[in-house]
């Protein structure tokens, strides 16, 4: 029990105490230094009945669906390219794993720089005689910029396939050899079942993330803004934690709370789905992820 | 090798060179940019007619650049010792002690990383302000003290790898647990603790969220914060030089430690990843 100490006292403190105070709290009208007043479902009540919350869920949505498939997609065609030991490899996953190291503020502002009006990428649409979008003036802009981020921070996940890529074993590509199989049936029935599990894993990791992404988005709205650029970039870029972060800066407590709440129900349910729908897709007879 | 076969390698070089040139152009612009006069920063050009290495040096005339790097260091200090000397013991704990209900905890530690840090910052902000500590480093260097799920999942995947003989040789020689822990099992653990250490650094020197809420005074802020001030401001003016500028002093130190450490590092992603 004594190694077990450092653990039990910070989740009894810094885990326990809080998750049982914001629920409480998410059910009254407090401030900071004020004592709570109790109000019910009236917090969850105006979160339901608020447009905000809609956005920031679609916005949510839009990142998952379009952001998580691409960035595995790609993770999963770089991994398959690197997989077995040859000379150069070593240099390319170095240099796709890079990205992943930069902080999100930095990447941010970073991609902020790349896409503005004039930066390198609308450049290169001029090139091509095209006109560049605003990316942060238009709302529908503000995603795949995001997604874009995303996408070029992929090292970890890359990773994490090759780690799964290198398990499989030889013998089972050798055996769909024998029967005929070409480049592509072997990636279908041997590869795409084995890493399955690493695929779930990433699956599972990658909406948590987006769920709760707030750095970068926070980064992009802000420069946006200050910067007075077009439009409002606020309204296409609000995810949930950015809401909720209004809330708890206004110090309406009470509803930041319920946000939070909301939120953790949802990647709690989202979770349980996921798991239940592994049986169907996920290859058990993969060791490893409990 | 036929034709067939020869298309195939250059078609599968032909996807790694273009997947590197993406990966690496916005770094290449990064740098660029840095160094670029004012005049054409403010232009659609690409490269700088001449290197202006003096953006760095206005940078840290415009901002206080040392002083964030050294409360950055100073962060990364605490909680990366915060982190191995709370961890190890625990991870310790879950994998190579038994004791009674060990799994029904230890899958309450792996949930306690699913649950959103929202549930949690609105509550603990308030404990660090009853205590006055706002405005200060503490709430962000103390929580480290306290062993986080993600650490001690990872060195326990590390340590799930020794061998039990030798840890079972050392206790009918008579050593306690701490005893055989310090000096059988940390030795041989000693990658697993680093990979743990340089994640901590690497998310302590990035992360905005904590030390945007918890850090007022200019003179307090880390690099993460004070780059995202300096940012703001200077995205008014059009000195993207600038931003880039203070971006590279902020992102060189991570790119070098990775350079040093990768193997450790591609070590712990690859254990997070595959063995649960």
């Amino acid at each position: 029990m004594a190694l077990l100490s450092p653990w039990l006292i910070g989740f009894f403190v810094f885990t326990l105490y809080p998750i049982v105070n914001s629920l409480y709290w998410s059910f009254t009208v407090k401030r900071y230094g004020q004592p709570a007043r109790w109000v019910g479902l009236r917090n969850y009540d105006l979160l339901l009945g608020n447009d905000d919350l809609a956005k920031a869920l679609g916005n949510t949505v839009y990142l998952a669906v379009f952001g998580l498939p691409i960035r595995i997609g790609i993770a999963v065609l770089a991994a398959s390219l690197l997989a077995r030991r040859r000379r150069g490899n070593g240099a390319y996953r170095l240099m796709f794993y890079v990205p992943s190291v930069v902080p999100a503020v930095a990447s941010g502002a970073l991609f902020f720089f790349l896409l503005k009006g004039g930066g390198p990428v609308s450049s290169l649409f001029e090139l091509f005689g095209a006109e560049a979008p605003v990316w942060f003036g238009d709302p529908r802009w503000a995603k795949p910029a995001l997604i874009m981020v995303g996408t070029w921070a992929l090292g970890d996940v890359m990773l994490i396939f090759l780690a799964g890529l290198v398990d499989i074993p030889r013998s089972l590509y050798e055996a769909a050899e024998l029967d005929g199989a070409g480049r592509w049936a072997k990636f279908r029935h041997v590869t795409l079942p084995m890493i399955s599990p690493v695929t779930f894993f990433t699956v599972l990791t990658g909406l948590i993330g987006v769920l709760q992404s707030f750095d970068q988005a926070y980064v992009f709205s802000q420069g946006a803004r200050r910067g007075r650029l077009t439009g409002e970039p606020d309204g296409s870029l609000l995810t949930y934690a950015m809401l909720q972060l209004r809330q708890f800066q206004d110090g309406r407590i009470g509803l930041a709370s319920a946000m939070a709440w909301v939120l953790f129900l949802l990647t709690f349910a989202i979770t349980m789905a996921l798991l239940a729908s592994r049986r169907r897709w996920v290859h058990t007879s993969v060791e490893g992820f409990g | 090798m036929t034709s067939r076969r020869v298309l195939m390698v250059i078609g599968r070089h032909a996807v790694l060179i273009g997947l590197a040139v993406m990966f690496a152009a916005p770094f290449l612009f990064m740098l660029l940019q840095s160094v670029m006069p004012l005049s054409q920063a403010k232009t659609t050009a690409l490269y700088p007619d001449h290197f202006e290495w003096s953006n760095y040096s206005t940078v840290f005339d415009r901002i206080p650049l040392g002083g964030y790097v050294i409360n950055t260091l100073k962060v990364c200090v605490l909680t990366v010792t915060g982190t191995v000397v709370s961890c190890v013991p625990v991870a310790y704990a879950f994998s190579h002690v038994r004791w009674k209900g060990r799994n029904a905890v230890f899958v309450l530690v792996l949930s306690t990383m699913m649950l959103p840090f929202q549930v949690l910052f609105v509550s603990q902000y308030q404990i660090f302000s009853t205590l006055g500590w706002l405005n200060s480093i503490l709430p962000l260097t103390v929580p480290a003290f306290f062993a986080d799920a993600f650490s001690i999942f990872l060195l326990r995947q590390f340590f799930l790898t020794l061998p039990t003989e030798t840890l079972d040789a050392a206790r009918v020689d008579g050593a306690g647990e701490f005893a055989v822990l310090r000096r059988v099992v940390m030795p041989m653990a000693r990658p697993g603790i680093m990979a743990i250490a340089i994640f901590q650094f690497l998310f302590s020197w990035g992360d905005f969220f904590g030390p945007n809420i918890y850090l007022q005074d200019d003179d307090k802020l880390t690099l993460a914060v004070g780059l995202v001030r300096f940012n703001s401001d200077v995205a008014r003016l059009g000195e993207s030089n600038l931003t880039m500028a203070a971006s590279v002093v902020f992102v060189l130190p991570l790119i070098v430690v990775f350079f040093f450490a990768q193997k450790v590092f591609i070590e712990g992603v690859t254990l997070t990843g595959t063995k649960g």
